[in-house]
């Protein structure tokens, strides 16, 4: 009997051309679709965003094109514990999260396994771009998709040697036009679909800030003044989680130069400003770290490309794995501006060595 | 060929409803209100699906108004007896009812009655005396499901009759999982009204009635034309009415039989699975319940994830409701029976049914079990983990 493996369907053409591929390769596929997005978020919005009516449909249409059992699976309590909260603590707390890669460890590759485990499952598989290479011995490593503007690699930075070698990215060696196209050939309904969007149960006006707000019901909001460097209050804001590092926009203030927010002080609320350069870090601590190699352990020291933002370029740096969990990475050059709560992600050329979440820049 | 466990969502459809259905299909059939004779001939096939549907619950056949199904049925009953009597502003259920009650009381509500919703006990069971105390002269419905759908549990339907019409309440019973499987006489139960679905006795899906003893203060729903003794507008589904009729002949006749034989494989798949399964839960009574119809409590387990793992391995059952996406939701019945709602999370309902074998039994207590072990290795010990 052929080994039986768990898409994740979000309705989209990612994974629905992953499903595809895994069909034509003999496994034995499952397709499940999460219900993720509270009941509570934004009952409007949500028909147009993910989690929708119509993109579990989609999911539904391409599951009986190809002739696979397709379920969706309320996930909604998970998520909202292990993601939603955490996006809103966070925020309140003057960080910037990365609900992406909190979904991935937390949720698709954590609670999701679980369910696929549960009916049997031996793989579990998603349309993320990103390759697993396998050496004979069963060994695996984390690669960077071939298509490199779609490289989402960054975002799974938590999954270690148990998870890598438990889940497949069919669509990892190809690229975004490919996966159209095939999706085109096979003739299913979401080939030409767009893109979804960067937070999908961040829906309706106002952005991060309203959802925050809402979601926290007005409860835990930290008002406070802009100070410039030397202390001097500029301003007062409503609120730190309406702020991450590097933000020009929204800071009530004008000046000759243009300021960027470069610290936000969770304790006092303090929201400090600062002129471009001011921004710079040379290194970072994180915390949470994962390491997909076990030769890396503690104490070890690599020399890596690390990304501080999912867009932002790797750059060098000395990566130095502590205890409990912790790194301290130190950029080559005075680095980028870090936010506390975003992923750092170390890579080797083509290979994610490891990530955690950042806890806060060091000087 | 899977096994098919989930009648109390829709019963395959009964050779006595498709060959009815052949051969409507084969003939010419006008519209049953026309004066000329293929009017005729319809209205006299209407009106034996009338006469047999009636005899199936002991009324007479002008007391029976064919509807689409047991949903357009408890709105008539519902949304009609308010409508007929203005003054009384109360209406008196229970927590464990159908959505297509659970619906119409809440609108009721919203346009400014009383509705009581009275919670059963840990057994499903409307209690008596919770009626009595509920019930007044400015009632005008008393409305509950006479088994429950979703446990199976029986209501002492003589007891709450007599109740209601001490205060003059008309007094409603949702008949849908209890026709054909124990012995529904409208005299008997003494009720007002009467909801029958059609899919649910082995007729094709919208399909059903309401019956109205004569007398009762009614109000029509659907406005229109005088079909259906002036209670429900429209030209009625004569194809489905003929299917029905078909199927409400052949239960006259042989219900006792056949819930009898259901009600052993009932309990052959709970003494096996409670055999294989060690810490397994009936929810509802022991006794009192409706034939072919267990909820279960499966220890250590998502229900969600056991019903997939089922489906996979042709087992069909369900759990709770569906939501639009097509997740399943906890049961609101459980919940009101007391459950925690983890214990909700990890119940199915297995419905039985006229197909059912004892084979097919046998075979899913074997699957069933395999898979609940399989699951529940896996959720068994994630459920201890704490969550983050």
């Amino acid at each position: 009997m052929s080994a039986r493996v768990v898409v994740a369907m979000s309705g989209g053409v990612d994974s629905s051309v992953a499903a595809a591929l895994l069909c034509e390769q003999g496994y034995d596929v499952i397709g499940l679709a999460m219900r993720l997005a509270p009941e509570s978020a934004e009952p409007a919005a949500r028909r147009g965003g993910c989690c929708s009516y119509e993109d579990f449909e989609d999911a539904r249409r391409v599951a009986e094109k190809l002739d696979f059992p397709f379920y969706v699976v309320d996930m909604r309590r998970r998520f909202e514990r292990a993601v939603v909260d955490d996006f809103v603590s966070e925020y309140l707390a003057g960080r910037t999260p990365n609900p992406c890669a909190r979904c991935n460890q937390r949720v698709k590759f954590d609670a999701l396994w679980r369910r696929a485990e549960a009916l049997g499952a031996r793989y579990i598989a998603t349309g993320h771009y990103a390759r697993i290479e396998r050496d004979p011995g069963g060994f695996a490593r984390l690669l960077r998709a071939r298509d490199a503007a779609k490289d989402q690699s960054y975002f799974l930075f938590s999954l270690g040697q148990a998870e890598l070698s438990r889940t497949l990215f069919p669509v990892g060696t190809m690229t975004k036009d490919e996966v159209r196209r095939r999706a085109r050939q096979l003739g299913l309904v979401n080939a030409d679909k767009p893109e979804s969007q960067e937070v999908c149960f961040v829906a309706g006006r106002g952005g991060y800030p309203a959802f925050v707000e809402r979601w926290a019901n007005g409860r835990g909001l930290r008002p406070g003044p802009v100070l410039d460097s030397q202390g001097r209050t500029l301003a007062r804001h409503s609120g730190i989680h309406r702020f991450t590092i590097g933000q020009r926009h929204g800071l009530g203030v004008s000046a000759g130069a243009p300021l960027y927010v470069r610290e936000i002080r969770s304790e006092s609320a303090e929201v400090v400003v600062a002129e471009r350069a001011a921004l710079k870090s040379r290194g970072l601590l994180a915390r949470e770290v994962s390491l997909v190699r076990p030769e890396l352990g503690t104490g070890g020291q690599i020399d890596a490309e690390v990304k501080v933002r999912y867009r932002h370029p790797a750059l060098p740096a000395r990566v130095i794995v502590e205890q409990q969990g912790h790194a301290v990475v130190w950029f080559e050059r005075p680095g980028p501006a870090v936010s506390p709560g975003q992923v750092c992600v170390f890579y080797r050329g083509e290979e994610l060595v490891g990530g955690g979440f950042i806890e806060r820049p060091l000087n | 060929m899977p096994i098919y466990f989930d009648y109390n969502a829709g019963a395959p459809l009964r050779p006595e409803a498709r060959a009815a259905l052949e051969l409507f299909l084969e003939r010419e059939a006008g519209n049953p209100a026309s004066v000329h004779r293929a009017g005729q001939r319809a209205r006299r096939m209407l009106e034996r699906a009338r006469e047999a549907m009636a005899e199936l619950i002991g009324a007479a056949p002008a007391t029976v108004v064919f509807t689409s199904g047991g949903t357009e049925a408890n709105n008539l009953a519902i949304l009609g007896s308010a409508r007929a009597r203005p003054e009384r502003r109360r209406v008196v259920s229970s927590a464990i009812e159908h959505s297509s009650i659970l619906a119409p009381l809440a609108w009721l509500e919203a346009s400014g009655y009383e509705v009581i919703r009275l919670a059963p006990d840990r057994e499903g069971r409307v209690v008596p005396e919770a009626v009595a105390a509920s019930l007044d002269d400015k009632t005008c419905l008393l409305s509950l499901g006479l088994a429950n759908s979703e446990v199976g549990t029986l209501q002492e339907a003589g007891a709450l009759a007599s109740l209601a019409r001490c205060t003059g309440a008309s007094f409603h019973l949702d008949a849908v999982q209890a026709v054909g499987r124990v012995g529904v006489d409208v005299a008997a139960l003494g009720c007002d009204l009467l909801t029958i679905s059609g899919h649910k006795l082995g007729a094709p899906a919208g399909t059903g009635a309401l019956y109205v003893r004569a007398g009762t203060p009614i109000s029509p729903t659907m406005l229109g034309g005088p079909q259906e003794g002036a209670m429900r507008a429209g030209t009625p589904n004569l194809c489905g009415a003929v299917a029905l009729g078909a199927v409400a002949e052949a239960l006259s006749r042989g219900w006792r039989e056949e819930s009898e034989r259901v009600e052993r494989l009932t309990s052959r798949l709970l003494e096996g699975l409670r055999a294989r399964i060690f810490g397994l839960r009936l929810n509802g009574p022991e006794a009192g319940r409706v034939p072919g119809t267990l909820n279960l409590t499966f220890p250590l387990v998502a229900g969600e994830s056991l019903l997939i793992a089922l489906d996979l391995a042709g087992v069909e059952v369900s759990m709770g409701s569906a939501c639009a996406a097509g997740a399943v939701e906890p049961s609101h019945v459980l919940l009101a029976m007391g459950l925690s709602p983890a214990a909700a999370q990890s119940s199915l309902r297995l419905s039985l049914g006229w197909q059912t074998t004892a084979e097919e039994v046998d075979r899913a207590v074997a699957t069933i079990a395999r898979l609940w072990r399989q699951v529940s290795r896996v959720e068994g010990t994630a459920a201890q983990e704490a969550e983050p």
